[in-house]
């Protein structure tokens, strides 16, 4: 059985119909993931009982697949009551698994900091809050906005698990199209080919983005 | 009042420790406002930990620490408020890349004085003129020299009007030619009647506007005396040494 062109470009239309769904959740994730890993981060940096349940929650989330963590949030929640929609499920799951890795990103980006930076703003009686927003966060933006970029690529690639809990993105989509013809190779080639067209288009912007951020030299 | 006698730095009998290494050793140390101290003496003799521990950047295990009326060290919000009295200036100046030069001296001003933008750009241009600067206002530091950057770091620290300026080697990490430059407006500072603690090897500066001349080794003052009695005779047998050495060079 040939590759179908014509068939192909016939699925494009119904696959493409699900390109908004599936960066809905990669958006959504990336959001949660980098909130939940960046305070994951920072609860680290704490000393005492905070920062040492923090790290092992981090190594704990890079530790185990994320499809365990789809499965068992949509399963086994439920038989303690908490209900959730199929996509909230899948939104949850992303940023959770994912905030283990970004956390990582954070701690890179933190670490390559000099000291005299923190100091500078305790020696000017900056609160806490304010040194972490106005001094460390920016400064760590700058340091990682490349492989920042690249997990949320990896967030966005990973959307089709959610294919695994019915969420309607784009691989369900091309299942759905499989199912109904058997034929599997047009539409797993059109959904890869938007695939790589989207992480094409969000490389690029991170890749401007850096450039942005470096405006003014480095120090 | 009795607030406006008392010495604005006054240290009895300090002690700290980096686990085994005794960094600073018994050290007493008085600063009335309106004076310079200029502490001078080999690397590694516990010189900047003393600047250090002066606004409250680094702890001490014994002795007293009192900065504007406050000990340090019992609270942590009465340290941060003594803190806010001081200015410091590090040797490698520690401006923030991110920020322009205004945003740099302004920060503090709006987050910490709770200025309004337009009053806080006031205060940051008065002291970048000051420092003789004002034309970089909106250029980042990694555009300026190295001696533009440290007068800028003079300025954001002179910004929250701090009754007492710390300097921790502000020249040590200068080109040459940049030195002249940061110690004019240190100068400059000093006739205006800053208090200041100075840790320099710039002994010409210290000739200029020190009040009190002290050389340490090995975490304790070996040697302390009025600048003039300091630079005709020095007590102590290694103090004359280092200085013979550092005033050739």
């Amino acid at each position: 059985m040939g590759f179908d062109l014509a068939f192909a470009l016939s699925c494009a239309p119904i696959i493409l119909g699900a390109v908004g769904t599936t960066l809905f959740v990669a958006f959504v994730s990336c959001v949660g993931a980098a909130s939940i890993g960046f305070l994951f981060e920072m609860v680290r940096r704490m000393c005492g009982v905070a920062g040492a349940m923090s790290g092992f929650a981090i190594d704990f989330i890079r530790s185990t697949p994320v499809l365990i963590w789809l499965y068992f949030l949509y399963f086994v929640l439920p038989f303690y009551g908490i209900r959730l929609g199929s996509m909230t499920v899948g939104v949850m799951g992303l940023s959770l698994y994912y905030s283990g890795y970004l956390a990582e990103v954070f701690k890179a980006g933190i670490d390559a900091i000099p000291k005299g930076q923190p100091e500078a703003a305790r020696a000017l009686s900056l609160g806490r809050r304010d040194t972490v927003f106005y001094v460390i966060a920016p400064q760590m933006m700058r340091n990682i906005a490349a492989p920042l970029g690249n997990y949320f690529v990896s967030i966005l690639k990973a959307t089709p698990y959610l294919a695994v809990l019915a969420v309607p993105e784009m691989l369900g989509r091309a299942f759905d199209i499989a199912s109904e013809t058997y034929r599997y190779a047009e539409p797993l080639v059109v959904a890869g080919l938007i695939f790589l067209a989207l992480a094409l288009v969000i490389s690029y912007g991170v890749k401007r983005l850096e450039r942005r951020l470096l405006a003014g030299g480095t120090r | 009042m009795h607030a406006q006698s008392d010495p604005i730095v006054g240290i009895q009998g300090l002690h700290k420790w980096f686990g085994a290494l005794h960094v600073l050793n018994a050290i007493d140390l008085t600063v009335a406002s309106g004076t310079r101290v200029v502490v001078c003496g080999p690397s590694g003799s516990g010189k900047s930990t003393l600047i250090r521990c002066i606004n409250g950047l680094e702890s001490y295990q014994e002795g007293a620490l009192r900065l504007a009326g406050t000990t340090l060290g019992l609270d942590a919000r009465g340290t941060a408020a003594a803190r806010r009295q001081t200015g410091m200036v590090f040797q490698s100046f520690n401006l923030f890349p991110h920020l322009t030069v205004l945003s740099n001296c302004t920060l503090a001003l709006r987050r910490v004085a709770g200025k309004s933008r337009s009053e806080a750009e006031d205060i940051a241009m008065a002291h970048l003129e000051r420092v003789r600067i004002p034309e970089k206002a909106r250029s980042y530091p990694g555009q300026l020299s190295g001696g533009q950057q440290q007068r800028v770091a003079i300025a954001r620290a002179l910004c929250l009007n701090p009754r007492i300026m710390l300097f921790d080697e502000p020249t040590s990490a200068l080109d040459p030619e940049m030195i002249k430059e940061v110690l004019d407006v240190m100068v400059a500072l000093a006739r205006d009647g800053m208090t200041m603690v100075c840790v320099t090897h710039e002994m010409g500066f210290a000739r200029e506007v020190a009040d009190q001349v002290g050389f340490m080794d090995g975490g304790s003052i070996l040697d302390r005396a009025p600048a003039r009695a300091f630079f005709r005779t020095s007590g102590h047998p290694r103090s004359p040494l280092s200085l013979e050495t550092i005033l050739k060079h």
